[in-house]
């Protein structure tokens, strides 16, 4: 009866003189793992948002949450006119990354997506282009 | 028939098959970019070969390859895939590559094909094409970088469009699908060749970037603009019908469709729809409940019920079945007026009193498959091309392909005319029946008329005085007419009726069935009449009833009762008398002075502006039902979006007044349709499950008969000229005018003169002309050419802005006196 009890101390002894696995959030910040798939940004070249609207990340997506709506800019190119996410259901499965044809959209590091209220979770292309 | 075996599978085929259609037939796919089962064989991009036992040593295409008996035919072995792979690399050695941005993506065969045979990488390069792309045209969009060669499109347009706006330019690696000059497109826009091209070459415009093709929701339907019924794949998304999708196994068209159906979908989603009943206050219309305006129109008609002579309706040909079928019962039964018309009376007379007299029908003895089978075509006018496109293409597919001679008598030349091999006969505008009871003649006196005709003497001594120049053709125009129709196995006559013909008419109808009976061309396969109404229901509104039985007024009587005050409750489903009836004063006088006018439309018409109550009513994508197509086709309408804004479907806003007055109600349009099935003879035993995909045509018993055509005699106005109304090209009715599509290529009112009269008035095209008749005058634009003959002038009526119906009086001919402003 005493001999396990004995046991489990001498574990939680030993734990007090070794190194503390827990972060002491926010004051310290984690190390982000490279391939971490965090809060998604739309990538730029030329000043542009690379997307070319081509719906694949809407449909390869399985929460459905991206609405994408094409436009013809005055080149008569394709571009996204919207590209809006809705990151209360995403699931962060990077499906999205994956299916790019042009390298347009990436997920950052960024994980702190807490917010007020259910608007703000949606984000929108502005909120999603890369800053630089 | 012949045997052959297709990778150890045996089977047998007609001697005209080729490997292609073999294999297909028992369900081996071999792959295809250039061939299309409407076209001629072709045999320009190689996907399709094949190994043959018998022909060892080479690769066989066989799309191009007919069938032998004993053929041993392998369509995949190692050296196959690795030929068809070398063809999509060598096409994608050019190709941009830019599917993320192409419209195509997904649906198209190159893409398709190249991910099958798994080309990842191409063992060539070269650069690609650097080819301007016609971003400027509103319909077509023109990327010539992506075309594969195929020449579909120069194909189609020429076999069966018969417009002819491609062909390859330049030689070799230079070479091109080009237009004429290497200019813009300027064609008919049927979008026959973009539905047919197999690669992102070709492209809808209005559709472009819209939506992919796997994510549209695809709804089979059948085309809501004119009688001839084609059958269409709605493709929509959140509510919006985006595009109309090409199926080429749809319908006797094979998918083909018009600029119409293909283009014209936009009114479905327009910007103008009306989204909530309106009801007049103080002299305005203003936003209501539907409680509300439903209240008034209630009580309205149940006060007319104590007096019905004094209440009228009138319903578009554009309704479904089982709405036109609910609009009867509801105004000839629960409120009990016989004052029910639709068409302004004479756009259906030809069917009602011309059809019912001469075959005991109220519809055409003949149907739209009788075109290709028919030894003898006789068109009646020109127009029947503009009224039903598609219509045309069966006519050019006969003509072309099976040797059908045509013949069109016409007040004007026109896109039949034409055709390889087209004799036209031009007559003076408005003596068509006087063209025909001289035809008749003719085929008495030359002794071709069938033996045993009843009514003969009958008809001959009605006919005694017709003659040929009361037609304004000469004598022997007239004998070579009868006597190439009475002496072909197989004549059909085709006449068009709608809005725009005043003078196709019961008489016409009759006169028109009298030379068909008189050469005993009734009763057989490919001949007879097919009379071809204007709207995609327009026999089906003859089939429900919709038009005076007893002693009702006509749709012209109505007006007048308006005018003078007897109609004192006028409900208009969907019709726009304003603009489409003749005499637009006299129809807008005679709705303003309407006590109450109830209208229910998709838009604030012209009509609708001077209504009590407007109903917002739904589109034919918002509801399901059936439509009758004018070779008598019942065949499936099905909703594809939920309706818009507020608006109900007429079946709904009908139904919900049925109930408030006493009579009947229904949980479903679908039981109307049985309810049909019970009480319209033709209609029996059919069942909208039963009539799946491809609808059914039900059966007539004709008993023809003779009966003589009174012609009226036109007197030609000395100093004038003779204005014909008609259908344009784009537009059918007025509901056009809201798609988009048709807008873009034909949006303003015109006036088509011949050049010697335009010049003799010092007029070019374009100018801003005032047409002047004793009943108004309009400002249009003037066209000028040389497809109305001299001394005549055509204008469509299916514009509010410069309305042709403000000078017309409905009599065949308005006699006008042409000035530039
Ligand atoms: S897959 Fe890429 S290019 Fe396509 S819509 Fe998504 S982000 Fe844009
Ligand atoms: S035509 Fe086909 S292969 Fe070519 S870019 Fe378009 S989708 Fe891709
Ligand atoms: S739209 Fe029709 S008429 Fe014009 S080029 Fe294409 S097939 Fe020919
Ligand atoms: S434009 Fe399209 S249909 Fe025409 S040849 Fe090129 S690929 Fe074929
Ligand atoms: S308008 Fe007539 S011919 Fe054109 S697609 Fe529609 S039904 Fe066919
Ligand atoms: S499909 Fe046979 S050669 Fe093109």
């Amino acid at each position: 009866m005493i001999m396990p009890l004995i046991k489990g101390l001498q574990i939680t002894i030993s734990h007090m003189f070794k190194k503390p696995v827990t972060l002491q959030y926010p004051t310290e910040r984690p190390d982000v793992k490279p391939g971490f798939r965090g809060l998604h940004a739309l990538n730029v070249s030329h000043d542009k948002a690379k997307c070319v609207a081509c719906y694949l990340c809407p449909t390869v997506c399985p929460a459905k949450c991206i609405t994408v709506e094409a436009g013809e800019d005055q080149n008569h190119d394709k571009y996204a006119a919207k590209y809006e996410i809705d990151m209360l259901r995403c699931i962060f499965c990077g499906y999205c990354v994956e299916a790019c044809p042009v390298d347009a959209i990436r997920m950052t590091e960024q994980f702190e997506l807490a917010n007020y209220s259910r608007a703000d979770f949606t984000y929108t292309k502005d909120r999603l282009l890369e800053k630089k | 028939m012949v045997n052959l075996t297709i990778d150890g599978k045996q089977v047998a085929v007609e001697k005209d098959a080729t490997i292609y259609d073999a294999a297909k037939a028992c369900g081996i796919k071999i792959p295809i970019l250039c061939h299309d089962k409407k076209l001629h064989p072709f045999g320009g991009c190689r996907m399709c070969l094949v190994e043959v036992e018998q022909m060892k040593g080479r690769l066989i295409p066989a799309c191009t390859t007919p069938v032998t008996e004993g053929m041993i035919v392998q369509t995949t072995t190692d050296e196959i895939v690795k030929a068809r792979k070398l063809v999509l690399e060598l096409l994608l050695l050019k190709h941009p590559i830019d599917c993320p941005v192409c419209d195509a993506a997904g649906d198209c065969d190159l893409q398709n094909l190249t991910y099958e045979y798994k080309v990842n990488m191409n063992r060539f390069v070269d650069e690609k094409f650097n080819h301007e792309i016609d971003y400027e045209n509103p319909l077509i969009e023109r990327d010539m970088n992506r075309c594969i060669h195929c020449g579909k499109c120069a194909r189609i347009c020429d076999e069966i469009v018969s417009y002819g706006a491609y062909t390859f330019i330049n030689r070799g690696i230079e070479a091109k699908m080009g237009t004429e000059f290497d200019g813009p497109l300027n064609c008919e826009f049927c979008g026959s060749c973009v539905s047919v091209c197999p690669v992102g070459a070709l492209n809808s415009r209005p559709f472009k970037f819209k939506a992919r093709w796997w994510a549209l929701q695809k709804t089979k339907s059948v085309c809501s603009y004119c009688g001839t019924g084609c059958q269409l794949t709605l493709g929509s998304k959140d509510g919006k019908v985006l595009t109309t999708i090409y199926d080429e196994n749809q319908g006797f068209h094979n998918g083909q469709l018009c600029t119409r159906g293909r283009f014209g979908y936009q009114f479905v989603n327009s910007e103008k729809r009306l989204t909530a009943p309106l009801v007049r206050k103080n002299g305005k219309l203003q936003e209501a409940t539907w409680e509300e305006a439903l209240a008034e129109v209630t009580s309205r008609l149940s006060a007319g019920k104590s007096d019905p002579a004094s209440v009228a309706a009138l319903a578009t040909a554009r309704l479904t079945n089982e709405e036109l079928f609910l609009f009867e019962k509801l105004f000839r039964g629960t409120v009990g007026t016989d004052n029910i018309d639709h068409s302004a009376g004479y756009a259906h007379e030809a069917l009602t009193k011309g059809a019912l007299a001469s075959f005991g029908v109220a519809a055409s003895p003949a149907e739209i498959a009788d075109i290709q089978k028919s030894s003898q075509l006789l068109v009646v006018k020109s127009d029947a091309y503009e009224t039903h496109p598609v219509i045309g293409f069966e006519i050019n597919l006969g003509v072309k392909r099976k040797g059908v001679a045509l013949r069109i008598v016409s007040d004007k030349k026109g896109k039949l005319t034409r055709l390889p091999g087209a004799k036209t006969t031009v007559h003076a505008p408005g003596s068509e029946v006087a063209l025909f009871n001289a035809l008749c003649k003719s085929v008495i006196d030359q002794g071709l008329a069938a033996e045993g005709v009843a009514g003969l003497d009958a008809l001959k001594a009605a006919v005694a005085d017709a003659s040929a120049e009361k037609a304004g053709v000469t004598a022997e125009e007239i004998a070579a007419i009868a006597k190439e129709f009475a002496s072909a196995e197989k004549g059909l006559i085709i006449l068009p009726i709608g809005l725009g013909y005043p003078g196709h008419n019961a008489a016409l109808a009759n006169a028109a069935a009298n030379l068909a009976i008189l050469t005993g061309q009734v009763g057989k396969e490919g001949a007879g009449l097919l009379i071809m109404g204007e709207k995609n229901n327009s026999q089906g509104a003859v089939d429900m009833g919709i038009y005076p039985k007893a002693t009702g007024l006509n749709a012209q009587g109505i007006i007048d009762g308006c005018t003078s005050g007897n109609i004192k409750t006028l409900f208009v489903a969907g019709e726009n008398p304003v603009v489409s009836y003749p005499n637009r004063k006299k129809v807008e006088k005679a709705l303003e002075n309407v006590e109450f006018m109830v209208v229910s439309d998709l838009f604030l018409t012209e009509t609708a502006a001077l209504a009590d109550v407007v109903l917002p009513a739904c589109s034919f994508a918002e509801k399901s039902g059936t439509f009758t197509s004018l070779g008598r086709r019942v065949q499936n309408v099905r909703k594809a979006i939920p309706a818009i804004g507020l608006a109900k479907s007429d079946f709904e806003i009908l139904n919900a007044l049925s109930q408030s007055l006493g009579g009947a109600r229904y949980n479903n349009q679908g039981e109307v349709f049985t309810e049909i099935a019970a009480t319209v003879p033709a209609y029996k035993g059919l069942t909208q499950a039963g009539l799946k995909d491809e609808g059914a045509v039900y059966p007539v018993a004709v008993a023809a008969k003779l009966v003589p055509a009174a012609a009226k005699s036109a007197a030609p106005a000395a100093g004038k000229l003779a204005l014909v109304t008609g259908s344009a090209l784009y537009h059918c009715g007025t509901m056009s005018r809201f798609g988009e599509g048709p807008m873009y290529v034909c949006p303003d009112a015109y006036a088509e003169l011949n050049v010697a009269d335009a010049a003799a008035l010092k007029i070019v095209e374009g100018d801003q002309v005032t047409v002047t008749s004793g009943t108004g005058a309009v400002l249009v634009a003037a066209k000028v050419g040389k497809r109305v003959p001299q001394g005549v002038v055509f204008s469509p009526y299916h514009f509010g802005e410069g309305s042709v119906n403000t000078i017309t009086d409905g009599s065949e001919v308005t006699y006008v006196t042409v000035a530039k402003k």
